[in-house]
């Protein structure tokens, strides 16, 4: 058996070792990062997640509770005056007036889908919800805009009252 | 006393190039299939008449997170391949590795541009909503597969551990894929599975789907080779270490 040393390329020796530690501090900032996302799902998942129509009928969807409310931004009904953002939104034939410190961003419109965060309050003559927070829903269909559409939008238009 | 040779690092006697014919050729189909997505994810396709332009992050938004779905199942069925006995290579590991380090790339820009988007749609850059959750998640659960990869050990003690890994965390794509259907997320439901797609808007994200797969492809050959070069350099240090011990002892 031949053992005399292998002939040697004088190469080989530049790669640096391998820095466990830097893989180690990864991992830990990985364990953290998780962590800390599973409590902000869970915080977030506190405020239950309710349709207008379970309002004050679900458990959990009470009035005077923080909840997320959604609903269709109803036609016609957005207003707005130097101290609020108000509109109404409805679900399954039932609608809810929102009241909110500022304009909503993204694409917030009539018609369109939205889940508001805040609390539902009785104010004597009816529900208002006061909103902390507007968020835009936009469905899962994409429509191409074309002027040809136009007739038909306007006519989907009126009938988002009935949407929901 | 023989003079040690002086080691020159980044240089290595077997340089070879990690392209072949077939990868070269591969990566002009990349150039022209990014080429085409750009055209029409920009120029020919339409805007949406609710998110008006802010449409067109779909075509980046969407292959990313399929393209990142397969890499990850990729590196399941490579460090299974690597675990079943008959089938026991580090090529396998290597395939895992780099179709990982793609996946956690490609995630990374699907977790970007979903936040543009979102701030463009919704009004906000982020929520705890249950289909951003989990994705970011998955993005850091193989963060974490990698870290662990360079905890060092020879390259069967990384195979095996990354692997068992790999298995567990692939277990989280369809917690993501299907969590807009278990609770009720902000994010929209599916839009092609359900024909919510068309014309023009379909063809574009069809576009956008077989440029990010050849360039996943692409990718995955070249880093493979590149972590069978590394590997062979480790091997080969190891070579020169034993050798100067040699070395030393002859001359005792």
């Amino acid at each position: 058996m031949d053992l005399s040393p292998r002939e040697v390329v004088p190469t080989a020796q530049g790669r640096k070792r391998k820095r466990p530690w830097l893989a180690m501090s990864v991992l830990g900032l990985v364990l953290v990062g998780g962590g800390v996302m599973v409590v902000m799902f869970l915080n977030n998942a506190v405020d239950y997640y309710c349709n207008v129509d379970e309002v004050g009928v679900k458990d959990g969807c009470d009035v005077g509770r923080n909840i997320r409310i959604q609903g269709v931004v109803q036609e016609g009904s957005v207003e707005q005056t130097a101290a609020e953002y108000s509109f109404v939104i409805a679900y399954n034939g039932k609608e809810m007036p929102i009241s909110v410190g500022s304009q909503p961003s993204g694409i917030f419109q009539e018609c369109i889908p939205v889940v508001v965060r805040g609390q539902a309050v009785d104010e004597g003559d009816g529900v208002v919800f006061l909103g902390d927070e507007v968020i835009v829903k936009h469905d899962n269909e994409y429509d191409a805009e074309n002027a040809d559409r136009l007739e038909q939008s306007n006519a989907e238009a009126a009938a988002c009252s009935q949407k929901g | 006393m023989t003079p040690t040779p002086t080691p020159s690092p980044g240089r290595t006697t077997d340089a070879r190039p990690t392209g072949t014919r077939f990868t070269r050729v591969l990566g002009a189909a990349v150039l022209l299939g990014l080429a085409w997505l750009v055209l029409f994810g920009l120029f020919l396709s339409p805007n949406d008449e609710k998110q008006k332009a802010g449409v067109r992050i779909l075509y980046i938004h969407v292959p990313t997170a399929w393209l990142a779905y397969l890499a990850f199942i990729v590196t399941g069925i490579a460090s299974a391949a690597y675990l079943f006995k008959r089938t026991r290579s580090l090529t396998w590991d290597r395939i895992a590795g780099a179709s990982a380090e793609i996946g956690v790339l490609f995630m990374g820009i699907t977790l970007v541009t979903g936040s543009l988007w979102g701030r463009i749609s919704w009004g906000i850059f982020w929520t705890w909503d249950s289909r951003l959750t989990t994705t970011a998640f998955l993005f850091v659960t193989y963060i974490g597969y990698l870290a662990v990869r360079n905890l060092g050990g020879t390259h069967q003690q990384r195979a095996r551990r990354s692997a068992i890994i790999a298995l567990l965390a692939v277990l989280e794509v369809p917690l993501v894929h299907f969590s807009v259907k278990w609770w009720r997320p902000l994010h929209q439901q599916e839009s092609v599975a359900e024909g919510k797609l068309s014309g023009l808007m379909l063809f574009s994200l069809f576009v956008g789907l077989i440029a990010f797969t050849l360039l996943y492809v692409w990718l995955l050959l070249h880093r493979q080779r590149v972590l069978a070069m590394e590997d062979a350099l480790d091997d080969q240090g190891l070579d020169v270490a034993l050798a100067e011990r040699r070395a030393e002892g002859a001359q005792v």
